[in-house]
């Protein structure tokens, strides 16, 4: 039985701030205990749940198999992270902040290339030019999979990049990228354009719940009541 | 719940199938080989792509080496072949039985275990096609009736009629490679279709029609020049490993497709009506025959082909009442190229087959041979096969 509801809340950043304004803004104070640093957390109006601070990416995966109850993490990482979200995760708020897409972005020198359909040929054309597959650096692996299968594009390798990946084609580590964008400022400062029709995912900071996490006991009124009152 | 295959069906049993279909090929002349499990991923993913790299177990070793355990056993063998024969030069009929590794969510269930055992036949450097695929196909259902499969379906398809068909109509190059290219993609194929009916307008491009007509495709120097002419108006530095000449050619492409005539109507609609085509194999080519004379298309040796494949069946002994052809069936492995089959049961439903093969022409000079060789292959995947004899199929 769980004694109490875990919830993972972002440990740094804008995400980390605006989450806590949520919480804050809904009577749901979150206090760090300990240091300043600490990685556990309480809510003073909930005395039935704990909060634990992690990185975003570790909420994805925490929510996965089950380690907290409920998360606020991106979109972008729920859907790459999880491959069988339909079974494991609940999706129970969109919250509004941390809009980013995910996107297929391109050297804007390529003018000959404006939509996904045009990367196939130009894979094919660039194989025999130049020996080997177009180079795609991303993180999204799951999602640059998914979106390429859909859209006929084979002829392509991943390169994973895990930083600066707005800079690989330029380094000429990679021809072109999957990366996460709000602005489109960034790629433009690289010289990189997204495609007409290449947005894979339009992704916002959400409240998910875990289908995996143990739910029996006060987890499920702890639960309740929380959203009761983010939604009141 | 992860299944492993030890504990989801019996070892025992799976053995002695094994072994009998082991048996089957072996007398029929094909050679029991065992190709490495582990395979440097770099060939091994070029060749299959990255939709399969996706459910492929890639890791890297200590001394930095990318390697995978193999998703599937025809690259393998092939590249065994290769590594025997270099040249590429002499034919081969090699059989194997071992497991293979593919990523299941939720680590899959017991009609598609994560670890699964395949047993098949690949044959090399056979110049008679037709007879190659009949035997191939008579041999799978050998096979899986020695393992105790009682009844079963088949389902086969032929790209060799759809290349014939593309290339017996009146159109660029370019778009016969861009149809053929979506072939397998069934929503891809209908929109490329749909835009090669309507024919090409200012919307499809980003560079201005200006710039498009003046592009010559009989002065690519002077084209190129105008590009980068264009390029440097708008500030648009050149980027990446693609050259200017690269990206100049495609616009040349674009600019012609903007002159030419769309694909007429008559053609779209018969493409439509050939990749509509499900039948049982007699009629269906009754019917692409029909639909070729009605239309004035000549894909005659493609037919002929069709048709000596059939007889050639019929001589197999193989009951072709439970077979069917399709001609947008297709398989989702990149490498086929020509004839492709699948053997199904109803109780496992679509998506489980329990034996499939075709043809790769293709793939033994993609994994280095010197030129391309005629290839035939089926493999089983017998997991599956063990469930539907349990059942008493």
């Amino acid at each position: 039985m769980a004694d109490k509801l875990i919830i993972g809340v972002p440990s740094k950043g804008r995400l980390m701030d605006r989450t806590l304004e949520v919480f804050a803004a809904a009577g749901l104070k979150i206090k760090r205990d300990g240091e300043r640093r600490g990685y556990l957390g309480h809510i003073e109006a909930l005395g039935g749940a704990e909060v634990s601070f992690l990185s975003a990416a570790e909420i994805a995966q925490s929510i996965n198999c089950g380690r907290v109850h409920l998360g606020v993490t991106g979109e972008d990482l729920i859907h790459e992270q999880i491959s069988d979200l339909e079974a494991r995760v609940s999706l129970l708020k969109a919250l509004g902040f941390g809009r980013a897409d995910v996107v297929v972005a391109v050297p804007t020198c390529w003018i000959d290339v404006s939509h996904v359909s045009d990367l196939e040929d130009t894979a094919e054309r660039f194989r025999k030019a130049h020996g080997r597959r177009l180079r795609v650096a991303t993180k999204y692996l799951n999602l640059t999979r998914r979106f390429f299968a859909e859209h006929g594009v084979t002829g392509y390798r991943i390169v994973e990049s895990l930083g600066a990946t707005e800079g690989t084609p330029a380094a000429g580590t990679a021809d072109l990228i999957v990366d996460i964008t709000s602005t489109g400022a960034t790629l433009a400062a690289n010289n990189l354009k997204v495609l007409a029709d290449g947005v894979i995912l339009k992704s916002q900071a959400i409240l998910v719940a875990s289908k995996g996490a143990d739910w029996s006991g006060p987890a499920c009124e702890a639960r309740t009541e929380l959203m009761a009152r983010l939604e009141a | 719940m992860a299944v492993e295959s030890s504990q989801g069906v019996a070892l025992e049993a799976l053995e002695s199938q094994a072994a009998a279909m082991r048996k089957v090929f072996t007398e029929a002349g094909f050679e029991l080989v065992a190709p490495a499990i582990l395979q440097p991923a770099d060939v091994f993913l070029d060749v299959v792509g990255e939709a399969l790299r996706g459910r492929t177990y890639v890791f890297t070793d200590p001394d930095g080496t990318e390697l995978c355990l193999r998703p599937d056993l025809t690259v393998p063998t092939a590249r065994a072949y290769l590594a025997r024969y270099p040249k590429a030069d002499v034919r081969a009929r090699y059989c194997y039985d071992g497991p293979t590794f593919r990523f299941q969510r939720g680590g899959g269930d017991t009609a598609h275990p994560r670890e699964f055992r395949q047993v098949g036949v690949e044959a090399f450097g056979h110049t008679d096609r037709e007879k190659m695929e009949a035997e191939i196909v008579a041999l799978a259902i050998a096979a899986v009736e020695a393992a105790g499969l009682k009844s079963w379906r088949l389902r086969f398809g032929d790209l060799g009629l759809f290349q014939a068909l593309l290339g017996a109509l009146e159109m660029p190059e370019r778009w016969r490679a861009r149809l053929k290219r979506n072939f397998w993609r069934r929503h891809a194929f209908r929109a490329e279709l749909e835009r090669l009916g309507k024919g090409f307008g200012d919307g499809d491009f980003e560079v201005p029609g200006e710039l498009l007509d003046a592009l010559d495709p009989a002065d690519p120097e002077a084209a190129e020049e105008k590009v980068a002419a264009h390029l440097e108006s708008r500030g648009i530095p050149l980027i990446g490993t693609r050259s200017l000449s690269e990206i100049t050619a495609r616009l040349l492409d674009q600019a012609a497709d903007r002159r030419a005539p769309p694909l007429t109507a008559q053609a779209v609609k018969t493409i439509e009506d050939y990749v509509a085509i499900k039948a049982p194999p007699k009629a269906a080519g009754a019917r692409i025959d029909d639909l070729m004379s009605e239309r004035g298309v000549d894909i005659g040796p493609a037919l002929e082909s069709y048709r000596r494949r059939l007889e050639l069946f019929r001589e197999a002994g193989i009951d072709l009442s439970v077979a069917e052809f399709s001609a947008e069936f297709g398989r989702n492995l990149e490498y086929y190229t020509g004839f492709v089959f699948e053997l199904e049961v109803a109780s496992l439903g679509a998506g489980s087959h329990i034996a499939g093969g075709g043809r790769y022409d293709n793939l033994l000079a993609a994994v280095g041979a010197p030129h391309e060789v005629p290839s035939v292959g089926l493999a089983i995947h017998t997991e599956r096969l063990h469930l539907a004899v349990e059942e008493g199929l």
